[in-house]
């Protein structure tokens, strides 16, 4: 199912079952990154690992919230760093512990999206596009520019946790694995059919009964709540902020990820941050072409692919079923 | 008489002959790895990152061409931190795990030192700060942090000195708005409020992404100040530089234009600033008519004859930097880090500027090397090479009034 | 109105051209087909490499340079049109409505690819263009300018007046607008749609260029110059109402004028912020902007 073809009643066992195929997939997948450590121990290795756990959490809930509910706002980045900064500041001038520090971060991100969620509600394509790409500029600026309070580009000092880098590596595939759950849980409830609805057809949706101020908000919501934990996590990993992890670029990343493995797929964009990240780092040391070629992609999967790899590879699979 | 088998003799003898082998080849084929961070792409200065890589690779090759270091040679590893503190961090932390460096060394801007540090600190490796000036490396106080560079202090002292020679009585900065501008800035208001209390001085902070700074410039022209101080790097100095000169500003019969940051040190120094450039006076780290210890000449010379530039003060920083790290090995005899970082502390090493040592007072003279030396000069033509240029004061020396020259209007 | 005031407006002035210079192509093909092309600003890069190195490289004269500048920006348009814009027209089932966000994520995507393609291709490093004239102080008044801007801001003013000119009053021109009001009835009337869509995406690749090239004695030339253009190019677009090339350029004078007071009465450091804010209160309380169409909700 790769448009908006009409749902008849058997419509909602479709989807189910689509969404079901992605989950196990995306389950098979965190399986693998799970057993890697076995073979890998290098910590360089394992941190890289760590990081596109990092990018995959944000694909993943940019993905929640373009994918499915068709909102493309151009400020996940944004989100992560209002996370970090939330822990990271927290940290510095209260003392407050890490832990507490990353629930405050899930909780600030969510609340800023739930604000700017709820003012966009009449926007649509570029007009959110322009909103959201204003607000992740003039945050970003504000962090920068505040060198008082969050030391701007010098970066802010976060305290880490007092576990090592394997610790680190399972606790974040950990958090990916229950957000993974959460979105599943989301998108195969009544909810999911709401979301879609409403990004395949908004006016539609709403004659047909569909809350559509309710949905649009709480997928802003959620969305910005995961990025902030991504965030604050990074934020006590790397015992650094700064306003780079709101920069455009990183959000150019994050973009390219979902595009590439697959927008409004639950496994395309978190099998396509490790594939992007892990290749970004092995191809730097090999003259730096990456970035190219991702942005490359990003355009020929657009114009020619929009179910990108797992769409792909679902055609590869049924071409291998029918052979 | 204690009897020993012919088997145990035997198993004994190859055990010590295996034994030789291995060390043999061990001194013998062992490179000694020295980890590098350096900007080599942006939106960090490029420009400084090469020079720091060029310096540390003739340095490298003089080491090597004597032998190496008790017979090992040097081998950079070199990351690209983008002058970013993020990316700097990923950098010191890769070199210090997967490559297991002995020292790092080559940065050469302050924010990403800052960052660089905390890794360094936290995995005990030594870290020679090439260039980074900012008094807060110091001030942390890691023991694993040595600094051979210039520092913060020094530019600010250096400034108000010569502030006080000029005679000037107000002064402003124009401070890019990073720890480095600022740091920068508010050291010459302090070194101002010791020696020369009666100048009024004020700083302005500028964005370094910004085009267009002619808000800032244009009050100043009702009442332009006796001098500015150029607290800023490229491209953002640039623009800034010539709008201050279109304005009718500085460099001026009224206002000098001084600059604290080492912008005649790039090579598109002056086919980015043309007229607005002559008169300024620099603030420098090298010279080439200043007076060098004989290694300094031999580096300045092999970088001429590698990259046919003239020499530039990054060269003989980061040269030190690799000379400094050599000779705490050899005076350690090991590549241990606790090993090296002991003898880093007692270094006593003339370099190619002068002899070095490392203060230990706490602040920013922690493991500093105090006496950096610095000259001032004035650029008195368009195009003119550093070493055509007047040099208004030897290392130690006050402004020679004499030598400046001052524009018509 | 002191001296400090005339100066500030004066300069304000001038940034506005040049902003409007950027800004009316992004607002012509808004108005056409009704996408934010997110990759305007690096058409505006294109243009100042190609003044660049042509001149510097090649040794051409600046005045062979600019033109050829724009060209190359016009050559640009025109195959982004080409190749990506299909799927906006009716018919193309796999982003089925959703085509704003598909020109969002394309246009994103180009934009990423050539920064990225420039600056591993050309390198990282910033090139000067030459200046049109080697003047650094020219006294007008009150007002001291450095010759090559004054000379720049001569030939935006020129641009801006014949390209308007041109939209108002040319065969291509009304076709364009008609399009602009009602694709379907304008095709249905007979104008050939797809041609409208590739010259307007050839003169706004050829204006931004341009703009590129001009300002490129000041404003070096590197992979992201373009960044900075385009989102003062989104602030005006959307303040002057999506797809008026009147309201963009009076929101173009409008916006430089307000930096430049802005700056030095209020705030230093968030000069740039202003523009954002501006931004975001319009698109979400009057998305029509001052002169646009209304009617963008759902």
């Amino acid at each position: 199912m790769t448009q908006a073809s009409p749902a008849p009643a058997a419509g909602a066992q479709l989807t189910t079952t689509k969404t079901t195929v992605e989950f196990r997939a995306a389950l098979v997948a965190m399986a693998i990154v799970a057993l890697i450590p076995l073979g890998v121990s290098n910590p360089y290795w394992l941190g890289v690992l760590i990081v596109s756990m990092y990018f995959a959490i944000l694909a993943g809930g940019w993905n929640l919230l373009a994918g499915y509910a068709g909102q493309f706002s151009l400020a996940p980045a944004t989100f992560a760093m209002i996370g970090a900064y939330t822990t990271g500041l927290l940290g510095t001038y209260y003392n407050v512990p890490p832990l507490l520090g990353i629930a405050a971060a899930i909780v600030v991100s969510g609340l800023v999206g739930l604000v700017l969620g709820r003012a966009v509600l009449r926007l649509v394509g570029p007009y959110l596009a322009l909103t959201t790409l204003s607000f992740a500029e003039i945050m970003r600026l504000v962090a920068s520019n505040t060198i008082d309070i969050t030391r701007g580009d010098l970066g802010l000092g976060v305290a880490g946790l007092p576990i090592g880098r394997l610790a680190w590596y399972y606790l974040f595939l950990a958090v990916l694995v229950v957000l993974l759950i959460l979105f599943y849980l989301l998108l195969r409830s009544k909810a999911g059919l709401f979301l879609q609805a409403i990004r395949d057809d908004e006016v539609a949706a709403r004659r047909a009964g569909v809350d559509v101020v309710f949905w649009k908000t709480a997928a802003f919501t959620l969305s910005a709540a995961a990025s902030g934990l991504a965030g604050a996590l990074y934020a006590h990993f790397a015992e650094l902020v700064t306003p780079e992890l709101g920069l455009i670029a990183q959000t150019g990343l994050i973009l390219s990820m979902a595009v590439i493995g697959g927008m409004g797929t639950l496994a395309g964009p978190l099998v396509a941050a490790f594939l992007v990240y892990v290749l970004s780092e092995w191809l730097r040391d090999v003259g730096g072409y990456q970035l190219v070629v991702f942005a490359a992609l990003v355009v020929i999967f657009a114009r020619f692919f929009r179910e990108g790899l797992w769409g792909l590879a679902k055609a590869a699979v049924r071409r291998w079923r029918q052979a | 008489m204690a009897k020993f088998s012919r088997r145990g003799a035997l198993r004994a003898g190859l055990a010590t002959a295996a034994a030789l082998a291995l060390t043999a080849s061990a001194q013998a084929a062992d490179p000694i790895k020295v980890g590098v961070t350096i900007t080599q792409s942006p939106p960090g200065s490029v420009v400084q990152g090469t020079q720091v890589k060029d310096g540390l690779e003739v340095a490298a090759k003089i080491i090597n061409d004597a032998g190496g270091v008790d017979g090992r040679k040097i081998e950079l590893v070199i990351e690209d931190t983008q002058g970013l503190p993020e990316k700097a961090r990923a950098a010191v932390e890769k070199l210090a795990t997967r490559d297991k460096v002995a020292a790092i060394t080559g940065e050469h801007q302050s924010s990403a030192a800052l960052a660089g540090i905390e890794v360094a600190h936290r995995y005990k490796i030594p870290y020679v700060n090439t260039n980074a000036w900012s008094d807060v490396v110091r001030e942390k106080g890691y023991p694993e942090v040595f600094n051979p560079g210039n520092y913060n202090s020094r530019v600010g002292s250096a400034a108000a000195a010569t502030m006080k020679e000029l005679g000037a009585k107000r002064v402003v900065s124009f401070a890019e708005n990073t720890d480095y501008g600022i740091g920068l800035a508010k050291a010459i208001g302090e070194a101002l409020k010791k020696i020369a209390p009666e100048i009024e001085y004020k700083y302005e902070t500028l964005d370094r992404a910004s085009k267009d700074f002619l808000p800032a410039i244009l009050p100043l022209r009702a009442n332009p100040p006796d001098a500015i101080i150029n607290l800023m790097l490229p491209p953002a100095a640039y623009i800034m530089m010539n709008q201050v000169y279109e304005q009718g500003v500085a460099p001026s019969a009224k206002t000098w234009l001084y600059d604290g940051s080492g912008l005649a040190d790039y090579p598109d120094f002056w086919q980015n600033v043309k007229e607005a450039g002559k008169g300024m006076l620099v603030f420098g780290l090298y010279h080439p008519k200043m007076a060098q210890p004989p290694l300094g000449k031999q580096v300045g010379d092999a970088y001429t004859a590698k990259t046919k530039n003239e020499p530039n003060r990054l060269l003989f920083q980061a040269a030190d930097s690799l000379f400094l790290i050599a000779d705490a090995i050899k005076r350690a005899k090991s590549t241990e880090p606790e090993a090296i970082i002991k003898a880093l502390g007692e270094t006593k090493y003339t370099g190619t500027r002068g002899e070095i040592t490392f203060a230990k007072d706490k602040g920013f003279s922690f493991n500093q090397w105090l006496e950096v030396p610095y000259v001032t000069f004035q650029m008195t033509e368009v195009n003119q090479k550093v070493g055509d240029s007047a040099l208004v004061s030897q290392p130690g020396q006050p402004v020679d009034k004499s030598k400046l020259w001052k524009p018509a209007k | 109105m002191s001296a400090i005031d005339v100066d500030l407006a004066v300069n304000g002035f001038i940034t506005g051209l040049f902003y409007a210079l950027m800004a009316i192509g992004l607002s012509l093909i808004f108005g056409i087909l009704k996408i934010v092309n997110f990759a305007h600003g690096e058409f505006y890069m294109v243009g100042a490499y190609a003044y660049t190195l042509v001149a510097l490289a090649f040794g051409v004269p600046v005045w062979v340079a600019l033109p050829i500048a724009f060209l190359v920006g016009a050559l640009v348009g025109w195959a982004t049109e080409r190749t990506l814009m299909r799927p906006l027209y009716a018919g193309y089932t796999s982003w089925g409505l959703m085509r704003d966000e598909y020109a969002v994520i394309v246009t994103f995507g180009l934009s990423l690819f050539l920064i990225n393609l420039v600056d591993k291709v050309i390198g990282p490093y910033a090139y000067r263009g030459p200046p049109l004239v080697e003047t650094s102080r020219v006294v007008l008044g009150p007002v001291l300018i450095s010759g090559h801007r004054l000379l720049a801001a001569g030939i935006a003013i020129a641009v801006i007046l014949v390209t308007a000119a041109l939209i108002k009053w040319s065969f291509w021109g009304q076709q364009i607008r008609a399009v602009s009001q009602n694709r379907l009835g304008a095709s249905l009337a007979g104008i050939d749609t797809a041609k409208a869509s590739a010259i307007v995406f050839m003169l706004s690749g050829g204006l931004a260029a341009f703009a590129g090239a001009l300002l490129s004695p000041v404003i070096n030339a590197s992979p992201d110059v373009g960044i900075f253009p385009a989102v003062k190019s989104y602030i005006i677009v959307v303040l002057g109402g999506m797809g008026s090339v009147p309201g963009a350029i009076v929101a173009s004078l409008l916006l430089g004028v307000i930096e430049s007071f802005g700056a030095v009465y209020l705030s230093y450091q968030y000069r740039d912020a202003f523009g954002l804010i501006l931004l975001m209160l319009f698109l979400l309380f009057r998305p029509q902007g001052l002169f646009g169409e209304k009617g963008r909700e759902v």
